[in-house]
């Protein structure tokens, strides 16, 4: 009776399913930060509280969404909960991992759910199973009562059952938070020992045919059970449903359970109680509430968010504009005109510094997944590590989070594999033979910078250098050793002598530069024998708004993304070579091409001679070359436009923007360049 | 004959089916499109240029932050010639989606066309293929071509629409 609800208006549901689904993600990374968090050790109360809720709230969810399968797991992980809440069962260190494998499970239940990803019913069931054993082991211990089969949220033994009635009056809106009665009547009747269930629906303060409104829930539930579960389990059920005004429950004498045996096998449900009422409800409310703090955020769709940065940067444009006006202006007769502008430029500045930060998100969100996977490779690998971490509050862009999780989970992995030695080698080096990984974020001026330390072994340049020569990686001895690190980088490349499940495919390095590199970041490392390994990421903070040179050929200005620009220099004649027709210029040994904007993009200009141009040099997806430009004008900051939103792709662009003066230029993409520089 | 059908016009107003036309010139012909496309009509500007595009592409400008394409359309269908001054007048239309600048020579008025009145144009071989033509209008003893801007904006021609949209919308074409 309670699946019905999930299918009944499939597009309304849709939108708050997204919510249940992002609910329930959230719970799943709350219990699991607090799991990781205890190590090995017995929650306290408050901790053990926690998870309870969590696991509650996505089990109540599922249920009232109608994703029936997921409150299977979740309900067994309650019912272990309660019991160790209750210290009816005693805390086992096995049973943090195992709470794991619950939370992982209902996850993927989860991603089965909202990206129909396949869901292996079998490690569910093993997971459930094994939570099932564990609360009839310890229950067994507590008691000899033999434990209900069916149901799993069986009353703890050794009480006697008490007979309760409860009365709750709902307020009236209560059906547009997207409470279900049905399953919170289930659940009380499971609570209820068989056959003493009785549940009655009144009718209360009917009003007047014309103040009538069927959105409203005018019903009052009555229910009368037999149970052993004690007061606080009852209240449980209503957990996110009522208030505690409007909840009584009355206990009652065991002697007069007669009364409600009467009403034997029947549980009756009020028909009055059933209303399907599915549009226009809004479930945000349904849960969470009573979680704890006070709700001190929104949510917010992120395009409505998108718009807004959008809006900004357009009004940027504008102020920037105005201020190139204001310049051909008198300052004695246009005073107060230009104190006006000063002050809109820093109101706007402001502005987009508040609009740019709503779009963050602190990096916690990335570093908190990590003490469980470093939990794992180490015990895997027989490494002890100390995971610590530092700016955790550090924010960034939302998308940059997302993009930055999996270079950072390669590195990580890559530092206790390669890293952090065995505990004896270790000792024999006479270090701690607990490693230390440290993560830490910090904002560098307009960038984000993440260090991913390990006080391993260093890299060894040896070994590297042999590798790379073995994979045919250009090398020489004479390299320093910045550049024999940045060797590892290389496609192909990995230093594992075997190859191991947890990293050493030869794709790791490779992978984490193209990734940074993809969202406008650097990647460096720094290196000391016996010390360890520092690798740091540097991040812009927003994707919206990228730092850029903006260069002058004839007419057209353009962008060169200053992420790419290695130097810019005037070549002398005798740098000038050609390779089989091809210009190219000698930079410290180096050949690189040139690339004529002029030519690419058929423009004129009367710069011509690469001795009269300037040459930019950048460097793109491992690729270099020589950018011919006939003056550099500016470094700034732009907001990135997409043409594609009124026209099509254009070749050797990835976006434009929008000048000071109003017009548009383009904004450089270098890897494209290159390639239509192959096809002149 | 021509006269009666211009009162009508004017007499049936609004109230009729009686569509509206921005009507605008290239060179010395007279051009009109549904004034429901239209969004604005603003001076010519310079624009910023874009490599590899046929010539009728002008470049992109900025319109209050978006990107907008502008396409000459004296240079894609060869009347009059391409001079930009300070009469020249861009009409920005909204169709598909995108919003995209035609320059123009002029924009005349606005009229309002009773269905009757417009004629199927003849088959011409014309550079502005029939295809794109609703119809032929009269108006003061002139004729008006009037051009289904959604579809030549979104032909394959005019290129501006990437390929995989080009796709359904020939298919809309051929229909």
């Amino acid at each position: 009776m309670t699946t019905a609800g999930g299918e009944q208006s499939g597009v309304d549901l849709k939108r708050f399913n997204e919510v249940f689904f992002e609910e329930c993600a959230e719970n799943l990374a709350q219990m699991e930060q607090i799991l990781i968090s205890l190590g090995d050790r017995e929650p306290d109360q408050e901790e053990m509280n926690a998870i309870f809720r969590a696991a509650h709230s996505i089990k109540g969810g599922a249920g009232i969404f109608g994703f029936e399968d997921m409150t299977v797991v979740t309900h067994v992980m309650e019912s272990l909960l309660d019991r160790l809440r209750n210290h009816e069962i005693a805390f086992a260190p096995g049973m943090i991992d195992l709470f794991l494998e619950a939370g992982d499970a209902i996850a993927m239940q989860l991603a089965g759910h909202r990206d129909g990803k396949p869901v292996q019913q079998e490690a569910i069931d093993r997971v459930r199973a094994r939570l099932q054993q564990t609360i009839d082991g310890g229950t067994s211990q507590a008691s000899t009562a033999p434990v209900s089969q069916t149901q799993t949220q069986a009353p703890p033994a050794g009480e006697l059952p008490t007979s309760y009635r409860l009365a709750f009056t709902p307020e009236p809106e209560i059906f547009m938070r997207r409470v279900r009665m049905e399953s919170i009547i289930a659940e009380l009747a499971d609570l209820a020992e068989a056959g003493t269930f009785r549940c009655e629906a009144r009718l209360a303060e009917v009003p007047d045919f014309a103040g009538f409104d069927p959105e409203c829930c005018i019903t009052r539930w009555e229910f009368a059970l037999v149970s052993r579960a004690n007061r606080d389990q009852l209240a449980d059920v209503f957990m996110f449903v009522a208030d505690e005004d409007q909840l009584k429950i009355e206990e009652q004498p065991a002697e007069r359970r007669t009364q409600a045996q009467d009403a034997q096998g029947e549980p009756a449900l009020p028909v009055e109680g059933r209303r399907a009422y599915d549009r226009n409800e809004t479930a945000p409310g349904a849960f969470g509430r009573r979680c704890g703090e006070a709700e001190s955020s929104i949510r917010v769709n992120v395009t409505k968010v998108d718009q807004l940065v959008n809006q900004v940067g357009e009004l940027l444009i504008t102020q920037a504009m105005l201020s190139q006006v204001s310049v051909g202006l008198d300052p004695m007769l246009h005073q107060s005109l230009q104190r006006g502008l000063a002050q809109l430029e820093r109101n706007t500045r402001d502005l987009q510094a508040s609009v740019m930060s709503i779009r963050l998100v602190p990096i916690s969100i990335v570093f908190s997944r990590f003490p469980r996977l470093v939990r794992e490779i180490a015990a895997k690998l027989g490494k002890q590590v100390e995971l610590k971490t530092a700016g955790d509050s550090t924010e960034l862009d939302r998308g940059l989070i997302e993009k930055i999780s999996d270079p950072l989970t390669h590195l990580v992995r890559n530092a206790l594999d390669h890293g952090l030695e065995s505990p004896e080698k270790r000792v024999a080096a006479g270090k701690n033979p607990v490693g230390t990984l440290q993560l830490s974020a910090s904002q560098v001026g307009g960038r984000i910078v993440i260090d991913v330390i390990d006080d391993g072994a260093g890299l060894n340049r040896e070994r590297i250098l042999a590798k790379a020569a073995e994979n045919g990686i250009p090398c020489s001895e004479t390299m320093s050793d910045e550049e024999v690190w940045q060797l590892i980088f290389a496609p192909g490349f990995s230093t594992a002598s075997e190859i191991t499940d947890l990293s050493g495919r030869g794709v790791g390095m490779d992978v984490v530069l193209k990734n940074v590199q993809a969202i406008g970041g650097r990647v460096q490392i720094a290196s000391e024998p016996g010390k360890g390994v520092r690798v740091t990421i540097s991040l812009p903070l927003t994707l919206a708004i990228l730092d850029g040179l903006s260069v002058a050929v004839g007419e057209e200005k353009f962008i060169v993304p200053l992420n790419v620009v290695i130097e810019s220099l005037q070549p002398k004649a005798e740098q000038l070579k050609t390779v089989n027709g091809r210009e190219v210029v000698q930079v410290r040994g180096e050949y690189l091409p040139i690339l004529k904007l002029h030519s690419i993009f058929n423009l004129e200009t009367c710069v011509t001679e690469p001795c009269r141009g300037i040459l930019v040099l950048v460097e793109a997806d491992g690729e270099r070359g020589a950018v011919m430009v006939d003056a550099l004008l500016d470094e700034q900051q732009v907001v990135v436009k997409s043409i594609e939103t009124n026209y099509r792709r254009v070749e050797g662009s990835a976006g434009a923007t929008i000048l000071g003066d109003g017009r548009v230029a383009l904004i450089l993409d270098l890897p494209e360049l290159f390639s239509m520089h192959k096809q002149l | 004959m021509q006269e009666t059908a211009q009162n009508g016009s004017e007499q049936l107003g609004v109230a009729q089916a009686a569509a509206e036309y921005l009507t605008f010139t290239l060179g010395s012909e007279s051009y009109g499109i549904d004034i429901l496309k239209v969004q604005e009509i603003r001076g010519y500007d310079s624009v910023t240029r874009i490599a590899n595009t046929p010539a009728f592409i002008k470049g992109v400008i900025n319109l209050r932050g978006v990107i907008v394409p502008i396409v000459d359309l004296r240079i894609k269908f060869n009347v009059g010639e391409a001079t930009y001054h300070e009469f020249t007048v861009v009409i920005i239309i909204n169709v598909l989606g995108k919003v995209v600048g035609i320059v123009v020579d002029g924009v005349s008025d606005v009229v309002a066309l009773p269905r009757e009145s417009i004629k199927p144009a003849p088959e011409l071989g014309a550079s502005l293929d029939t295809r794109y033509i609703t119809g032929l209008g009269t108006l003061n003893d002139q004729m008006l071509i009037l051009v289904d801007i959604e579809k030549l904006i979104g032909s394959d021609e005019l290129q501006i629409v990437d390929s995989a949209a080009d796709n359904s919308q020939s298919e809309v074409v051929n229909q």
